[in-house]
């Protein structure tokens, strides 16, 4: 981790999620948000979760700007004109208070990489330590996902699979709406 | 959203690129074990090789390499596959996914687990690139050109 890149890295990550907030046309916001996912997958290679940074640049940098296309296309381009500036002074305490309590929350965390870190104790160090021996499997994440947490790939693949079909069924319902 | 893309560099570039897209995808659920990756990145990387044809190719071409029923299929398939491993294990006198509990022969508990984090990789590939196909094939609707 190269402290310089980091931030060069968040820079643009929030200028690119600002501007994506902030165009009208919603192609134009598609990638940005593309390019978005782009950085953060930057951002996670460089904290060396490689297996997180592969699926956020698959997913985000790649399929989900071709879904967001193609309910674009299906949909429309412009944004509509909302008008909220007087929502806008309600929010912003509460975005900034927000925002104060994060970073005072932050203040508590332990260090990057802290091997006192309470994620570091209990069961970390035995997957660590005997996930290769368990199970020949050298990338750990791997073996963590797959053998000693499957339970939890389970339930996210389940959610993963019945989001998709309940997305399919509304958009069918819909199709069907419209044919009459 | 889906038919011919006008431009033939367009055509070309998809056709020739979505089969080894595809490939890539299988390398990255199989080599999970060793890399970075896994079901979840490569299921999304082999739909990747099966919407890049439905975007640019003839629709001929790209449903009929792969059926718009491929994807609910797949979803499901992969999914039951990834309940039955863990059923496999409790029928065998483990805990529920517990690899090692399936006796075969005279492999170690450790290569068990090792080809159950396998099976399991492949049924993840298999349901996400069965829902993100699902997903594409209808928000994009169905084919223009016949």
């Amino acid at each position: 981790m190269i402290l310089e890149l980091d931030v060069l890295l968040f820079v643009i990550l929030i200028v690119t999620a600002v501007l994506a907030l902030k165009v009208r046309d919603l192609l134009a916001a598609v990638a940005l948000l593309a390019a978005y996912s782009l950085f953060a997958a930057l951002i996670f290679a460089g904290a060396v979760a490689v297996d997180v940074a592969l699926v956020e640049a698959v997913l985000g940098a790649g399929v989900t700007g071709v879904l967001f296309i193609a309910a674009i296309l299906t949909t429309s381009r412009r944004a509509d004109v909302v008008d909220s500036s007087r929502r806008r002074w309600a929010t912003l305490p509460v975005l900034a208070a927000f925002l104060a309590l994060m970073i005072y929350a932050s203040t508590g965390l332990p260090d990057k990489g802290d091997p006192e870190a309470p994620a570091h104790q209990g069961v970390a160090p035995v997957y660590l330590e005997d996930s290769l021996e368990d199970t020949e499997t050298p990338n750990v994440v791997t073996a963590l996902l797959a053998d000693y947490r499957s339970q939890d790939t389970l339930g996210e693949t389940l959610v993963i699979v019945t989001a998709a079909l309940g997305a399919a069924l509304v958009l069918r319902a819909r199709e069907q709406e419209e044919l009459g | 959203m889906t038919g011919a893309y006008p431009s033939e560099v367009v055509r070309t570039v998809g056709g020739l690129l979505s089969p080894f897209i595809a490939m890539f995808g299988l390398y990255i659920i199989a080599h999970g074990h060793y890399g970075p990756g896994g079901g979840f990145a490569g299921g999304v990387i082999l739909a990747v090789g099966v919407i890049l044809p439905r975007l640019t190719l003839e629709s001929r071409i790209a449903f009929g390499s792969v059926p718009r029923e491929l994807g609910p299929l797949a979803a499901g398939a992969g999914m039951l596959a990834f309940a039955l491993t863990g059923l496999v294990a409790v029928l065998a006198g483990g805990a529920f996914l517990d690899y090692a509990a399936v006796e075969v022969g005279e492999i170690a508990a450790s290569r068990l687990r090792y080809l159950g984090i396998l099976v399991v990789e492949i049924a993840v590939g298999l349901a996400v690139f069965g829902a993100m196909v699902l997903v594409y094939d209808e928000l994009a609707g169905s084919p223009v050109d016949g």
